[in-house]
C-alpha cells in the first residue's frame, strides 16, 4: 500500500493584499486565505498516485484553527486523513523552527504508518522561501528532489521513485530510494474536480488536531519565536518609484507617441548600440 | 580572528552561474563594511574545478575552497549539502551567500538545517549593521514578502554563519581583474556511495528553460490587455525587431496564453534589462517587484490610471494594437535608414 | 458518513446571494434540511453590485441583526441626485430629517464581504452550503422537479422544493420555461464600477462627512453616460469609494461605446475626478442589472420550484431597490416552501401562495407601478441628458447674472431649455415621466 504525506500551508491570497496608505501596514482583515497553490498541485499528485497504486494520502499543516478550510480542500481532492498542528507555542516560527515541528510530526505518522513519498509545494506564496521542504528532508535524512515537475515511476516493490525536476537550464531525471521528499511545481499534476459526494464529505470532515503536548511532545526550546534563528529586524513597504512622463496617443497621434518614446529611449546612453538603431 | 564572508559559487558543467560573480561583489562590499580582518572567500563544489577556481579569484575571491571529484560532477542535494556543511563547520564563516537559483535555494535550505543556523531566502538588499544587544555588526538581509507588498529585514543573532540566498540580477557583477591573486585550497570530503541516495538518470533539454529572461538586455512583456494568446505573436514581433526576448505577466501565464518560463514578477523571474517594455500590463505589485529595477521602462496601456505608469520611465496611453505595430514599423525604418 | 448515500434535502437553494441566503436561513430556522448550492469559491465571490442595503429587509430576516455585527460600511446619511453638465454640478441631496432615522434606512456594503457573512448567518441557522458547484439542470420525476443536477460527478441532489436565486443569468429559470428568453438588451443595464481605496479621513473631507458613521449614496444624472440613457452612481464605504455607471445594453451596443470608456469618461469628469484623486483601484467589475421589472418578470413558480431575486427581475431601477426585494422575496419563497412541507404538497398550485405573499408586499406593487419606466427611457432617449444639463445652466445663470437686467436672465434661462427641447415637448416629457413613475 502506497502512503503519501503532503505538508501544506494556508496562505493569504497575495494577489489581494493591500497596504494601509497611511500606516504602511499590511491590511490582513478581509484578505481571503487560500491553500498555497503549489501545495494544491502536490496534493493532486499524491492523490493521483494513490489512485494508481492503492493506498492513502495524509495531509499535515501547521497553522491557526482557520487552516481547517485548506485541509478540507485537500480532503475534497481525495486525501484520506488530515492533521492540523496548532498551538500558540508554534506561533512566530521561522523556516527552521517550522521544519523542526513538521519533521517530528512526519516521524510520528511514519512510525505507525510508514510513508513512501513526502510531498511539499515548491514554496509558499506568502513567504516564498522554498526552505521548509528541504529542511524537513534534511532533518529526516531523506533524499529530496526539489522543483519536481513529473513523477515518472513509483516502484513500491523495489523501493524507488523516478522524478523529473526542473532546473534553470534543463530538466533532470532523478532516481531515489523510497522514502523520498519532493517539492512540487504546478506541472506535477492537474487539480482534480472532485465528485459531489467527495465535496460534501470534505465539507463535513473534521481534521485531527495535534498541539504542543499531545499526541507527541516537542522540545519547547526549539518552538516558535524562541526556536527561530532568524528574527524580523524591521519591516517596511517597497520604495515608490517616481513615475516618468506619460504621453497619450489621442493627443500626439499613434506615430507621434511612438516617435517620442523611441527618441527618449535612444537618448539614453548606450541604448542606440543595444537596439542597433540610430538616434 | 578572521571574519570570513563566503560565497557559494554555483556551477553547471564547469560554467559558473553569473549570480556567483554578483555575490562576490556584494561580499566584498559587506566585508569592507566591517573592516577588521574580513576576507571574501569562494566555495566551489564540482568536478575539474581548477579553472573555475582561478576565475573566481579574478572576480574577487581571496581564497577559493574547492571540493573536486567525479562524485560531485552534477548537483545532487545530499553530497553537495554534506560538502558545504563540512566546510562551514571547519572554517566557521561569518556570512554565507548563495544565489537564489533553483539549485542554490535547494542547497541553502538543506545546509542551514543541517548546520542549525538561520537562512534568509531570496534577499534583494544586504548590509552589515548594528543591532541592539549585539557587539558585532550583523548581516541585515532584506527581502520582499507577501507577494512583494512588504519588505522585511531579517537578522540572525546567535547562529553562524548568517546565511542568505540572493536573488540574481539584483546586484551588479564584481569586476573581473585578470591579475588578481588568491589562494586555491583543495578540500577532501569523503562521500560513500550509500550517502548518495539519488542518481541522475538523464538530462532533458528544456526548450522553455532557454528563455533567458534574467540576463536579457531587452524584454518585451505582454499582459492581460493583449486580450488573448494570439497577442503574444505581436509581442514576439516587437521583441524580434528590437532583438529582445518575450516576457509576460502572471495573468497571461495563468490564463494559459504563454508558458510559465516567460513570467516576470514575484512568482516568476526578476529581471533587470536595459529596456523593458510592458504592453497591456496593469502593473500589479507582484509584477512590479520583478521588473522595476530595469534601466528604462516603457509602459503601454489604455488605462491612464494603470499602476504600471507609476514605475514607468515613460508611458504611452493608447491601444497597444495601434502602438506596437507603429513601433515595429518605426524601428525597422530606423534600422534600414542606418544600414541602407 | 457514507459517500455513496443519496444526497437529500428538504429544500435546495440555488445561489448564495442575498435572496438565496435569506431563503435558506428562514427555511432552516423552521427545521427544514436546507442546502445552498453556490458556484463561487465562497458566497459573495461572484457578487459585486448592489452597494446599498436596506435595513428593513435585513431586520426582517434577523431581528437581532445588530448583535450579529454585520460587516456594513457606512450608513447612508446623505442621498439624492447629482446633476452633471459637461463641467458643472447641481446637487439635490437630502440629509438629516427623514434620512436621519433610527436605525438609518440604508447602508453601504461591499457585497463580497457582506454576502459571505450573510451566507454564514444562514449556515448558523442550519443551512448547508455546497460551494464551487454549478447547478446545470433539474431532476424531474413525472414532470415535476425533485432536485438538481450539478456539474460534478455523481452530482445529483434531491429535494421536493428548489428555490432558484441564480441571479441575472437566469439559465435555469429559462430551462424550466419560466422565463421565455435571456433578458433583453433594452431592459437590462450594463453597470461598470470601480472600487477605489481612499483613506477614511480623506473621504470624510472630500464628501463633507462628519465621521466614518456618515456616508453618502448618490444617483448621478446628466453628463455621465456619453448621451446614452443611463445613470451614474457614487457611494462611500469606510475607506473606499464606489463609482460606476449603468447604461442599457442595447444603447451601448448601438452607440458602439466600450463600457470601460464610459466609466473612464465619468471618472475623469471635472466634478468627479477630484473626489477620487490619488485613490488606488481595488476592484473593477461589470454586471448586468435586469431593469425590465414587471414586464420581464418570469413565471414565479412551477411544480417544485420557486424563483426570487434578480432571476425574477425584481429590481426597481429608479429607486435603486433590488437588494431588499431579493431578500424579502427570498423570505416569501422560504415561507412558501415551509407551508408546502406542512401540506406535503409541492405542486404549482400549492406553491402559488408565493405569488400571494409577494402581492401583499411592496415588491409587486412597486414593480407594477414602475412597469413603464424602461419603455419611457427608451422612447425618451435624451431625457437623462437634457434636463440635468439644463438644470446646471439654469442655476448657473441664475446665480451669476449680476449686473444684467433680470428679465433678460429669465429669457436666457428659458432659451437654454428650448434650445435643447421645444417647450411643449419639454412639458410633455415631464408629464410622461410623472405618469410613468406614478404608474398610470
Amino acid at each position: 500500500m502506497f502512503h503519501a504525506l503532503v505538508s501544506i500551508k494556508q496562505v493569504p491570497d497575495t494577489t489581494n493584499i493591500r497596504i494601509d496608505p497611511e500606516t504602511n501596514n499590511l491590511i490582513r482583515q478581509g484578505v481571503p486565505t487560500i491553500l498555497n497553490p503549489y501545495d494544491a498541485h502536490a496534493v493532486a499528485a499524491a492523490v493521483e498516485w494513490k489512485r494508481k497504486l492503492g493506498g492513502k494520502v495524509t495531509i499535515i499543516t501547521m497553522g491557526p484553527p482557520a487552516a481547517v478550510t485548506s485541509l478540507r480542500e485537500c480532503i475534497e481532492m481525495g486525501a484520506d486523513r488530515a492533521i492540523l498542528i496548532s498551538a500558540r507555542q508554534f506561533a512566530g516560527a521561522d523556516t527552521w523552527a517550522t521544519s523542526y515541528v513538521l519533521s517530528e510530526v512526519v516521524k510520528a505518522v511514519h512510525e505507525k504508518d510508514p510513508i513512501d513519498l513526502l510531498f511539499f509545494g515548491k514554496q509558499a506564496i506568502d513567504g516564498d522561501t522554498a526552505q521548509v521542504g528541504p529542511g524537513v528532508a534534511v532533518r529526516l535524512d531523506l533524499p529530496v528532489v526539489s522543483y519536481a515537475v513529473k513523477i515518472r515511476e513509483v516502484n513500491l516493490e523495489e523501493r524507488y521513485v523516478i522524478i523529473e525536476r526542473k532546473t534553470e537550464s534543463r530538466n533532470e531525471v532523478i532516481k531515489t530510494s523510497l522514502p523520498t521528499a519532493l517539492t512540487c511545481e504546478k506541472d506535477i499534476a492537474e487539480i482534480p474536480y472532485a465528485s459531489l459526494p467527495d465535496l460534501v464529505y470534505s465539507l463535513r470532515y473534521e481534521p485531527e488536531v495535534w498541539n504542543a503536548e499531545s499526541p507527541i511532545t516537542f522540545d519547547p526550546a526549539l518552538l516558535g519565536l524562541k526556536g527561530s534563528p532568524t528574527t524580523v529586524f524591521k519591516t517596511g513597504t517597497p520604495e515608490k518609484h517616481i513615475a516618468g512622463e506619460v504621453i497619450k496617443t489621442e493627443e500626439l497621434g499613434v506615430d507621434g507617441a511612438v516617435k517620442a518614446a523611441l527618441d527618449k529611449i535612444l537618448g539614453v546612453e548606450g541604448m542606440a548600440s543595444i537596439l542597433g538603431v540610430q538616434k | 580572528m578572521t571574519r570570513r564572508f563566503w560565497v557559494y559559487i554555483e556551477q553547471e558543467d564547469g560554467k559558473a552561474h553569473p549570480v556567483a560573480w554578483e555575490l562576490l561583489g556584494v561580499a566584498r562590499r559587506l566585508a569592507d563594511e566591517v573592516n577588521d580582518n574580513a576576507v571574501v572567500e569562494g566555495i566551489l563544489v564540482g568536478d575539474n574545478m581548477e579553472e573555475l577556481a582561478r576565475e573566481a579569484i579574478q572576480y574577487g575571491a581571496q581564497t577559493v575552497y574547492v571540493v573536486d571529484g567525479p562524485t560531485f560532477k552534477n548537483y545532487l542535494n545530499k553530497p553537495y549539502t554534506t560538502a558545504l556543511s563540512a566546510l562551514v563547520k571547519k572554517y566557521d564563516p561569518e556570512v554565507l551567500l548563495v544565489g537564489a537559483t533553483t539549485l542554490g535555494r535547494d542547497l541553502a535550505g538543506a545546509v542551514a538545517t543541517s548546520i542549525g543556523t538561520g537562512l534568509t531566502a531570496d534577499t534583494t538588499h544586504l548590509a552589515m549593521g548594528e543591532v541592539k544587544g549585539t557587539v558585532q555588526k550583523l548581516l541585515l538581509a532584506t527581502r520582499p514578502a507577501f507577494g512583494g507588498n512588504v519588505i522585511a529585514t531579517i537578522v540572525c543573532r546567535d547562529y553562524r554563519p548568517q546565511m542568505a540566498t540572493v536573488r540574481p540580477r539584483v546586484f551588479t557583477s564584481a569586476p573581473r581583474q585578470a591579475d588578481a591573486k588568491g589562494e586555491i585550497v583543495r578540500e577532501v570530503i569523503p562521500i560513500t556511495p550509500d550517502m548518495i541516495n539519488a542518481e541522475i538518470l538523464e538530462f532533458i533539454t528544456n526548450d522553455a528553460a532557454s528563455v533567458k529572461l534574467e540576463y536579457a538586455d531587452i524584454i518585451v512583456s505582454g499582459g492581460r490587455g493583449l486580450g488573448g494568446a494570439k497577442g503574444f505573436a505581436l509581442i514576439q514581433e516587437l521583441a524580434d525587431a528590437l532583438g529582445g526576448v518575450v516576457g509576460s505577466s502572471r495573468a497571461c501565464v495563468d490564463a494559459g496564453w504563454i508558458k510559465y518560463d516567460h513570467q516576470v514578477g514575484q512568482t516568476g523571474k526578476t529581471v533587470r534589462p536595459k529596456l523593458y517594455i510592458a504592453a497591456g500590463i496593469s502593473g500589479a505589485i507582484q509584477h512590479k517587484v520583478g521588473m522595476q529595477e530595469s534601466d528604462f521602462i516603457l509602459a503601454i496601456n489604455r488605462d491612464p490610471h494603470a499602476p504600471i505608469f507609476d514605475v514607468a520611465t515613460m508611458g504611452i496611453v493608447g491601444d497597444l494594437y495601434e502602438v506596437i505595430p507603429a513601433m515595429i514599423k518605426e524601428i525597422r525604418a530606423r534600422k534600414e535608414a542606418q544600414h541602407g | 458518513m457514507d459517500k455513496n448515500q443519496k444526497l437529500e434535502f428538504d429544500v435546495i437553494v440555488v445561489g448564495a446571494g442575498l435572496s438565496g441566503s435569506a431563503a435558506a436561513a428562514i427555511a432552516a430556522r423552521s427545521g427544514l434540511k436546507v442546502a445552498i448550492v453556490e458556484r463561487g469559491q465562497n458566497p459573495g465571490s461572484k457578487n459585486y453590485f448592489g452597494g446599498a442595503l436596506y435595513t428593513h429587509s435585513l431586520l426582517e430576516i434577523y431581528p437581532d441583526l445588530w448583535d450579529r455585527k454585520p460587516p456594513l460600511e457606512r450608513p447612508v446619511t446623505e442621498t439624492g441626485f447629482w446633476f452633471l453638465s459637461k463641467d458643472g454640478l447641481v446637487k439635490a441631496t437630502v440629509q438629516g430629517g427623514k434620512v436621519n432615522s433610527n436605525p438609518i434606512d440604508a447602508y453601504v456594503a461591499l457585497r463580497a464581504k457582506f454576502d459571505a457573512w450573510w451566507a454564514e448567518q444562514a449556515q448558523k441557522e442550519g443551512a448547508f452550503i455546497i460551494p464551487k458547484t454549478l447547478v446545470v439542470d433539474f431532476i424531474r420525476e413525472n414532470g415535476k422537479v425533485v432536485g438538481v443536477k450539478t456539474d460534478r460527478d455523481q452530482g445529483d441532489i434531491y429535494a421536493p422544493v428548489v428555490i432558484i436565486t441564480e441571479g441575472v443569468n437566469n439559465l435555469l429559470t429559462q430551462k424550466l420555461g419560466l422565463a421565455k428568453h435571456d433578458i433583453k438588451g433594452d431592459s437590462a443595464a450594463l453597470a461598470v464600477k470601480q472600487l477605489i481605496s481612499i483613506p477614511a479621513a480623506t473621504i470624510n473631507a472630500r464628501f463633507g462627512l462628519t465621521d466614518n458613521d456618515h456616508g453618502l449614496a448618490m444617483s448621478v444624472m446628466g453628463d455621465v453616460s456619453m448621451g446614452l440613457p443611463g445613470l451614474g452612481f457614487i457611494y462611500t464605504g469606510v475607506d473606499c469609494v464606489s463609482v460606476g455607471v449603468g447604461v442599457t445594453l442595447e444603447a451601448l451596443r448601438e452607440a458602439g461605446i466600450k463600457p470601460y470608456e464610459l466609466l473612464q469618461r465619468y471618472m475623469n469628469h471635472p466634478m468627479i475626478a477630484p473626489l477620487i484623486a490619488g485613490g488606488r483601484l481595488m476592484e473593477y467589475g461589470a454586471h448586468i442589472i435586469p431593469e425590465g421589472g414587471w414586464k420581464d418578470m418570469p413565471q414565479l413558480y412551477t411544480d417544485g420550484v420557486l424563483v426570487a431575486g434578480d432571476a425574477a427581475s425584481m429590481v426597481n431601477a429608479l429607486h435603486w431597490e433590488g437588494t431588499n426585494m431579493a431578500i424579502v422575496a427570498g423570505k416569501c419563497a422560504a415561507e412558501t416552501a415551509i407551508e408546502a412541507h406542512q401540506k406535503k404538497d409541492f405542486s404549482a398550485k400549492s406553491l402559488s401562495s408565493y405569488r400571494t405573499r409577494l402581492d401583499k408586499r411592496f415588491i409587486m406593487t412597486d414593480l407594477h407601478q414602475y412597469r413603464n419606466l424602461s419603455h419611457f427611457l427608451k422612447t425618451h432617449p435624451d431625457f437623462m441628458a437634457i434636463y440635468p444639463t439644463f438644470i446646471n445652466d439654469a442655476l448657473g445663470m441664475f446665480f451669476t447674472g449680476f449686473g444684467k437686467p433680470k428679465g433678460q436672465l429669465y429669457k436666457d434661462i428659458l432659451r437654454s431649455l428650448t434650445d435643447r427641447r421645444p417647450l411643449l415637448k419639454a412639458v410633455g416629457d415631464i408629464v410622461a415621466f410623472g405618469r410613468t413613475i406614478i404608474g398610470i
